[in-house]
């Protein structure tokens, strides 16, 4: 990482496995640089206070707010949106369940919901319904009452555990 | 948001360094989970940011000297998990594990919690049960200050311009040494709290308290220490009069304000009701 003039600041992340290198301004946030300079608009933009869980990327392995990251912070992180779920054109398991399950309603709080969750199924594969809840408790859903998301994450690892 | 400059140093002598040359001209920041929040309110305008994130074993957690070490980059989820955390300070794992959500806790640390310096900030009332000291280091080395001298009002704590909180320890106390943690907030996730309270203290066989702590969050402008309560409770067996008498005492040291999160009289009220929850949870778990 070097300082650049004009306050920039280059980085280098590897998003959905794609690697990236970009000048960013210090107090740019991994939200913004996702949606408006590498055009990921599946990451949401809620609250911007850590508060709603819409913006939930997983950041090295764990779910974080990327509202609340600095880009600068992520240099040589390894970031995976709602965009490097699906693979070849088929949905990920969890993007399937969820459909299935009727946990998509308005839609806005579903890409924060399957980062959580998938960040969830990386560490704890065959989760609890009570830890499915409590992976899942920083992120607000106004449609759905959450009790098809939690079905639905819940049937992803069995899903996956069964096959 | 905009932050005029940006360091992210690889050593700690380096971050103090920088922050020694220009002492006003940084803000450290780690997590970022309350800063960010800040500037984003217009609260915080910081004039460069300093990232520890970049410090190779910053958030490193080890027992020496019969004392657990915890690096103040550790984050909240990092405490919650961790067995030497939840052996010797389990009031401390628990309130790390109550913070924010999971994605708060991946980022937020204890340094942070600690130089924030809320009222109401979680990891502190444990802390105070448990004896702990923070470390500062400046330009002149490390100094050790107790957690009960660290913040010294809202938002305001001992860190001189200069110095980093570094560290915070406390004694390797094994289980023998119980400790618990209770708080209210208006959920169970995303909430800060309207009252917290830690207790720690040594069960004897017949059930007497010894070396009693009781600390209170949220209810004055730091955390505070109910030594009144602890007097209570000191060599006595949990129940009846005693619980009685321990809640009144609370119920009195509590010097709580009425804001947007609870009022004042709510609040005195639960610090008696969190307090039988923790004494109970530490009673209870000596007899299992």
């Amino acid at each position: 990482m070097k300082q650049l003039p004009e306050d920039l600041v280059s980085i280098r992340l590897t998003v959905n496995g794609v690697v990236r290198s970009l000048d960013v301004h210090p107090g740019e946030t991994l939200l913004e640089v996702l949606r408006g300079r590498l055009r990921l608009t599946g990451t949401k933009r809620g609250c911007e206070v850590g508060e709603c869980g819409a913006c939930t990327v997983v950041l090295d392995g764990r779910a974080v707010n990327s509202c609340l990251v600095l880009a600068v912070q992520a240099d040589g992180a390894e970031v995976l949106t709602v965009e490097g779920l699906a693979r070849e054109g088929a949905l990920h398991p969890l993007q399937r369940a969820f459909l299935e399950h009727g946990a998509v309603q308005c839609g806005f709080c579903t890409p924060g919901m399957l980062m959580s969750a998938h960040a969830l199924l990386a560490q704890d594969p065959s989760p609890t319904p009570d830890a499915v809840r409590r992976a899942i408790a920083g992120n607000l859903c106004r449609c759905t009452g959450y009790q098809a998301i939690v079905d639905a994450v819940l049937a992803a690892a069995g899903e996956a555990n069964s096959s | 948001m905009t932050a005029p400059r940006f360091a992210r140093p690889r050593t700690l002598d380096e971050a103090l360094a920088l922050l020694a040359a220009d002492p006003e001209g940084w803000t450290p920041v780690h997590g970022g989970t309350d800063l960010l929040v800040r500037m984003r309110m217009g609260m915080a305008a910081p004039r460069g940011l300093l990232d520890l994130t970049g410090i190779p074993g910053f958030g490193d957690i080890r027992v020496e000297d019969g004392q657990v070490v915890i690096g103040a980059g550790a984050t909240h989820a990092a405490l919650a998990a961790d067995e030497r955390v939840r052996t010797h300070a389990p009031a401390l794992a628990r309130a790390a594990g109550l913070i924010g959500s999971p994605a708060i806790r991946n980022r937020g640390t204890l340094g942070g919690n600690l130089a924030n310096a809320s009222p109401a900030a979680d990891t502190v009332p444990p802390l105070f049960v448990v004896g702990a000291e923070v470390a500062l280091r400046g330009p002149d080395g490390v100094r050790w200050v107790p957690i009960e001298d660290f913040a010294s009002g809202p938002g305001r704590t001992v860190r001189g311009a200069t110095d980093l909180v570094v560290a915070v320890r406390f004694p390797a106390q094994g289980r023998e040494v119980r400790s618990a943690f209770e708080r209210l907030g208006t959920r169970k996730a995303l909430a800060i709290s309207k009252v917290s309270v830690a207790v720690a203290a040594r069960v004897e066989a017949d059930g007497t308290l010894r070396e009693v702590r009781v600390a209170l969050g949220a209810v004055a402008p730091t955390v505070i220490r109910a030594r009144e309560t602890e007097g209570v409770l000191e060599g006595a067996v949990w129940g009846g009069e005693v619980a009685r008498a321990a809640c009144d005492a609370v119920r009195r040291e509590a010097r709580p304000i009425t804001d947007l999160r609870a009022g004042e009289a709510y609040r005195r009220e639960m610090c008696g009701v969190l307090l039988e929850r923790a004494v109970a949870t530490i009673v209870d778990g000596s007899r299992s």
